[in-house]
Parts: structure tokens; sequence; C-alpha cells
């Protein structure tokens, strides 16, 4: 994978410390660096931070220490990291740093499809976009290499089907790079008030043009692919673009009508290379996924297509299917082939007549935030509910999910709702849900501010005791660290007491009866006159990382004759156990499915859902 | 040899562990492996499809049009994934039996002769002692079959090294049943 090939890159380069915050597509590589640490009895310093500027703070200043650091996340990690990263393209690295940001072109798993690359521009720091696993472990031991040369980070962009795609990856020795910390003071760089920063631009600037010119004479990454014949049509491109035109290119023969410049360094753009390179033909198409960074660098445009011209779509991944309807119509444009269409449209006329339904995903069977959806849908069922980003964004199934914005938002949204409501003398019940993993990452700061101000509404974290949705990484919460080793347990009810809130409760959400009735409480406080936020932590711990805590106290239950087969479980509740036998029309239990976690039983309002 | 296989099914069928056994087999095969896998939510019971080349290719990713082999695990999952195949490709369907397969689909496919075989691999995974096994059961009726280019013999070394200690001895009972039954009879639709 990827993502392990990565991990394998960090490791061969003798990286001393790794940190990250889990986000997809880039979970998986610290997880691979603590293996190989574990197989090969490595020193390394592994941590999963609390969020990613936290991560890139500390990776940063082991490097400050001569150290050579990487740090892992998605690409809106970055957006959380960016002032960071900002800074440091002025003041600099010692230590190689190396900065991984995967992206997600489609979205398949983000809120945005955001190009990283864009931020390695606007932060004026190198950009590699590796086209396979084996290139990504490869450009990883190289930006450490340039980073450390040039004194600055570097960021490495593997877009999804980089980081998740497979690959017989070839390895290489691991090299111990021995270097002890040692933080050389120097003020006027590291705390370099606004008069040194402008000289630190210029020395950025100039630092750049350096790298670039390297670029230019790079070969490793950046090189042509050519034909025999003199082609009319060149295409630049980069990451797996490159890799499927090649494919395409092949299974069509037409290799010999179009060469290829495959660029590894999108930032800064060897000019040169790519300026001489558009000279040799007629047209020059630009492929590049997700965005136009290195369209938007050529300085003469009048030769290219690509995005700005209108033969890319702006958005969207830029899958086999897509990369082959622009060639098409590019090359009918040029009058160089006239290409089958892609696809069968016949068939795809056929399968949209079946009405498959789309599998949506939905919380599993007997997922504590469904528990704790349902309570709060039916005890404040006119609320604002505020949510965020967690698999508890799937209460979006149950109707309990009015926003999700981003990290942390859960809370800020439900205090920006409160004071625009409150400032017209409305006073409406709010309801903000969180998760635990996702209230360490950015909930204390929103918290506190919502405190001060004197917000009001009711709070639900829902701790289940691990960062569920990007694969089970732990949390500060849980007391153990990236490599498995004990960490300080931190306490979410002293943290959220900590951020001035002084109604704070702990439940389990699988007691509906008693949760419906601590957030009716909860709302009243609010409305009172000394009242406030309330916090509801609804503790459960995830079934699919704790299966055996979690099922402590199995309650079995099954269906009666009572059931008419309304429906009203499987549209207000929708657990996957449950499911409409539309011969009978009646709802059974899947048994193969069920967990047993008796919380069905508040679902059916005709109180067909009993304990066996 | 260049062999391009999309596998298909939902979370917890088990398309990453088939996806596996065929990249230890072009491994052993001593083709070039690529393939990608995309997941988002399949722990939450989404789709789940793998894509593997084996081969001198480029890219990790298959067009619509151009696969070899379709292995689905899940009746809906296949009328999804069943544009990957080209001209002349075959399918595999775990299905309880060929009639609930779309009669004009079907004709839609047998014009650009592409074969179907459909094989209840749940239900004899169930007679093996393990639901688990639908997916090494579906592919070992393929290998037994023979209308693909891997032999039993190959891919059953490969299973026993990438199956967990736990599971080896049921995963090869199940490859082994699913081989010899479709090595015993053809099961047309």
């Amino acid at each position: 994978m990827g993502n392990v090939a990565i991990a394998r890159g960090i490791v061969e380069a003798g990286c001393h410390v790794v940190t990250s915050y889990p986000g997809t597509p880039s979970s998986e590589i610290i997880p691979a660096v603590v293996e190989y640490k574990k197989e090969l009895g490595l020193n390394t310093y592994i941590e999963w931070s609390a969020n990613e500027k936290v991560a890139f703070d500390n990776a940063l200043a082991a490097s400050l220490t001569g150290k050579r650091s990487a740090v892992a996340m998605k690409q809106v990690g970055l957006n959380v990291a960016s002032d960071s990263l900002m800074s440091s393209a002025y003041t600099g690295v010692i230590g190689g740093m190396v900065v991984i940001s995967c992206d997600d072109p489609g979205p398949l798993s983000s809120q945005t499809e955001q190009d990283s690359r864009f931020f390695a521009m606007f932060a004026k720091v190198p950009a590699y976009d590796p086209a396979t696993p084996q290139e990504a472990k490869e450009m990883v031991k190289e930006a450490f290499a340039l980073s450390e040369a040039y004194q600055i980070p570097v960021i490495l962009r593997p877009t999804i089907k980089v980081s998740h795609a497979k690959q017989s990856v070839k390895i290489s020795p691991v090299k111990a790079v021995d270097r002890k910390a040692g933080f050389k003071k120097d003020p006027e760089r590291w705390a370099a008030t606004p008069r040194y920063r402008l000289t630190l631009h210029k020395k950025l600037n100039e630092t750049l043009k350096k790298i670039q010119e390297r670029f230019e004479g790079d070969s490793r990454w950046n090189y042509e692919v050519k034909t025999s014949r003199a082609a009319s049509l060149g295409i630049i491109t980069g990451s797996v673009s490159f890799t499927v035109i090649m494919d395409i290119l092949e299974e069509l023969s037409l290799r010999k009508d179009i060469d290829v410049l495959k660029i590894g360094t999108p930032f800064p753009l060897p000019q040169k290379r790519v300026a001489e390179f558009i000279k040799k033909y007629k047209k020059v198409l630009v492929v590049e996924e997700t965005d136009s960074v290195i369209e938007s660098q050529i300085v003469d445009k009048s030769k290219v297509l690509g995005r700005l011209t209108g033969h890319i779509p702006l958005q969207g991944e830029l899958s086999p299917d897509v990369i082959y309807d622009i060639l098409a119509k590019v090359l009918k444009e040029l009058g160089m082939a006239d290409l089958e269409k892609s696809g069968d449209e016949q068939l795809a006329k056929l399968i949209d007549g079946l009405n498959i339904d789309v599998r949506r995903p939905t919380l599993c069977a007997g997922c504590p935030e469904r528990a704790a959806f349902f309570a709060i849908k039916k005890a404040l069922p006119r609320a604002i509910y505020s949510s965020d980003i967690g698999c508890y964004t799937l209460g979006l199934n149950l109707k309990a999910v009015d926003t999700v914005l981003d990290m942390g938002a859960g809370i800020t949204l439900a205090s920006g709702f409160y004071q625009s409501y409150h400032q017209d003398d409305k006073e409406i019940p709010i309801v903000a849900t969180m998760g635990d993993s996702t209230f360490y990452h950015s909930g204390t700061a929103s918290l506190l501010n919502a405190v001060y101000n004197n917000a009001r509404f009711v709070l639900v974290i829902m701790d289940n005791e691990i960062t569920a949705m990007t694969g089970m990484q732990p949390t500060p919460g849980s007391g153990i660290t990236a490599d498995g080793s004990k960490g300080k347990k931190v306490s979410l009810e002293e943290l959220i007491k900590g951020c001035g809130v002084r109604w704070i409760k702990t439940i389990d959400p699988y007691d509906v009866e008693n949760l419906v009735k601590l957030l009716k409480e909860a709302r009243q406080y609010t409305q009172d006159r000394e009242g406030g936020i309330a916090a509801i932590v609804a503790r459960h711990p995830c079934l699919i990382r704790y299966p055996e805590v979690g099922r402590e106290n199995p309650v079995q239950v099954e269906i009666t004759s009572d059931c008419d087969g309304c429906r009203y479980c499987l549209d207000y509740f929708e657990c996957p156990a449950l499911y409409l036998n539309e011969e009978k029309d009646r709802v059974e239990i899947d048994r193969n499915i069920c967990v047993d976690c008796g919380v069905c039983i508040h679902a059916c309002p005709k109180g067909a859902i009993q304990p066996v | 040899m260049k062999v391009q296989i999309v596998l298909a099914g939902i979370g917890g069928q088990g398309i990453l562990f088939s996806s596996k056994i065929f990249g230890e087999l072009g491994l052993k095969l001593g083709l070039d492996v690529m393939g990608s896998e995309t997941h988002g939510m399949s722990q939450r019971g989404g789709s789940v499809t793998a894509h593997l080349k084996l081969g001198k290719f480029a890219s990790p990713l298959i067009r619509t049009g151009t696969a070899d082999i379709l292995y689905s695990f899940e009746e809906n999952e296949t009328y999804k994934t069943l544009k990957f195949l080209r001209r002349g490709g075959i399918c595999f369907i775990n299905l309880v039996s060929g009639d609930r397969f779309d009669k004009i689909i079907l004709a839609h496919l047998k014009k650009k002769e592409i074969t179907l075989r459909t094989y209840d691999a749940s239900g004899a995974a169930l007679k093996v002692g393990s639901i688990l096994t639908a997916n090494i059961m579906l592919i070992g009726y393929s290998v037994g079959i023979g209308l693909v280019p891997f032999q039993p013999g190959d891919l059953r070394h490969v299973l026993t090294a990438v199956s967990k200690k736990k599971d080896l001895r049921m995963n090869l009972k199940a490859f082994d049943s699913a081989v010899r039954e479709g090595q015993s009879f053809l099961n047309p639709v």
C-alpha cells in the first residue's frame, strides 16, 4: 500500500520523529511506521497528536534540534496546520522535515477536494507529487535530503490513489542517521519579529529560485516519455494521472503519436524544461489532479489546453474514464483520431432501470452514537443540531445532524446560532454533538469561547474512547500512545470543566430513558436564570474496537406479533440489524449483525420490540 | 501475461483479503502487481471495490470496458460493476441461483460475448462451516471451472501463505471444496 511505502521511506531516511493526526487517506502511515519500529528495533519517536497543528509543531521542533522529522495528515488537516506551515517556510528547518499531505480528489472521504500543491505554492515551499507507491517512497527520502540542503520544510503530496494503491515495492536498507538533539539559539531566526521577517522572506525567495534550478536539472522525477515519430501533441502530467495516461496510450497504440512530460516536482515548476517541451508541439495538454497548479505556473499558455481552456473538468477525480474522455475530445479537436466512446451507454441505461439502492453508510448495529442521537431526537425534537466530523456525522441518516462544517464546528456553530437568535430575544433549543477525538482536536477553544461569551446550548460529547471513523486510533482519553505504550490519560469531564462549563453529567447512552430525562434537564439548565451551557458525556465504548466491553450486559430482543410493519424503527432508528420482511410486511432481526444492545426496544412506538 | 481483475462487494465480505490473494499470486507468477481499493466507509456497510492488475501496467486503476475478470460477492454490487468488463470478459457472481439474474441485462452481456457464472458461494460456505469463506469459495470455484488463467495449485499455495494461522484450515477446506465443485459441473446462466 502507498502509505506503507511512504512509512518505509520515512524509516529508510533515518527519520527520528514522526507525528500525525489521523484522517483518510493518510491514516495508515503512522501504524506502518510503528510496525517498522518494532520489526527493526528502531528508536523512532512516534506520536498521534491532538490535531494537525500540534503534530506539525512537534515535528518542527525536532527538526530545529537537528533531527529528521515527518508529519502526516489529510489535506484538510493542512488547513489546521497552515499557520505553522506558512511561518516555518520563512524561518526554515535544520534537520530535514517532510510534510505529508494526502489529497482526496473525489472527494471520497473529506469535506473539500482542495489541492495541497496550492498550499506549497502559497507557503512557498517545494512539493513532490508521487505517481506510484514506489515513487512515493523514493521521494520521501529525497525530500529529506532537499529539506536539509536548503533548510526548508518540504511537502509530499500523494493523492488517495497513490496512498491506497497497491504495488510491489523494492525496499532499501534502513539508514541510521546519528543526530543528538542540539537546539542552537538564534532569536533573529526562530523568534523573528516582523522587521526580520522581510529579510527571511527575501531569503526564502532566493532559496526557492535555487530549488527551481535544481528541479530543472532533475531527471528522476521529471522526464519525457518520447516516441520515434515527430508527435504533434504533447501532454504534461504528474501523479496518478501520469500512470493512467501511459496505460491508455499503450492500450490504444497511441504512444507513437503523443509525447509525455512527467512532472514530479510541480512546485516550484521547472519552467525552462516545461517551456522547451511546449515549444516542440502544436498543442500541449496539461492533465493534473486536482487543480491547475502546473498549468497556472506556465508562462506562455498560447498552446496549452487544460482546465483554463475548459478541456479538463474543474472538479472531481480524474478517473481513467474521465481521462479517456478528455483525450478523445482533444484528439478529435486536433483531427488526430476518432476514439470509440468510453463506457457502454446501453448497459448503463439498463442498470439505471433496476433502481438499485445506493448503499449509504450507516452507524454499525449497536453503535452507542445511534442510541444517543435517538434520545436527542426524542427529548428535543425541534432543536437545531450542529454536529461535526466523525462516525457520528452519520447521525444525518437519523435526521439528528443539521450542520457538518469542519473539525470543532459542532460547538462554534452552536454558540454562533445561540448568539444570532439571542440577539432577536429568541431562545431556541440547540444541541451540539461532537465525538471525543474531535473534542480533543479542536473543541476546547470553541467551548471556552462559548462559555466566556454567555452562549447557551446543550453539548453532547459522544465518547466511544477511540477515533473510530479513521480506523481506531487512540485518543488522549484512552491513555495509550501511538506505539501502544502508556501515556497520561486525560479526563474528558475535567477538560469540559476547565473550559468553564458548570453543568456536566455522564451517562451510558444505552440507557435511553434516562438520557432523554437528562437531555430535558440539560435544556432546562440552558434556560435557567443562573444557567449556561449544559454538557452531557454519553460514554460507551466503540463496539468494533472494544467488542467485549461494549457488549457487556446483553439484552436479546424479539419482534412480537404487535409489529404492523409501520417502518418507524427503520426510518428513525435505522439499525442495520433491523430489516423489513416484505412478504410478511413485518420487521425482523438479522441475528448475524445484531449485538443484543437492546436499545431498539425504545424505537418501536407500538411496543413490538421486547426483551426475550 | 496481463490480467485485470475487479473484485466487488460490501464491507465485511473479504474483498481486501481476496485482493491480497491475487496480489500474492501475481508475485508468485513473477508478474508486476498493481491495484487499488475504494473503501471509504466500508466498515459501515458501504460498497467495496478492489482493482488488481497483473503484468506490465503503469496505473493501479482499471478503466470501464477493459477488465478481464469480475468477481462479485453481492448481487447488487454486480450490476454496479459490470461496466468494468471488456468484450469477451468473464464474471463470477455469488448468487443463490442464476434465475435471479436480470434477463435483459444477461442478453446484453451475451451480445458482448461476456461469460457469466453464478455460484452460491455463501450457501456453500455455510455448508463448509464458515460464511466468512464465501469469497475464497467463489475464487476456488472459478479456478475449478478453469475459465481463468490461474492454476488451482498456485492459488492454494498463495492462500496458505496469506491466511491467518487460525483461519488456515477452514480456508483450505473451503477452497478445495469449491475447486472440486467447479471441476465437477458447469453452471451456465
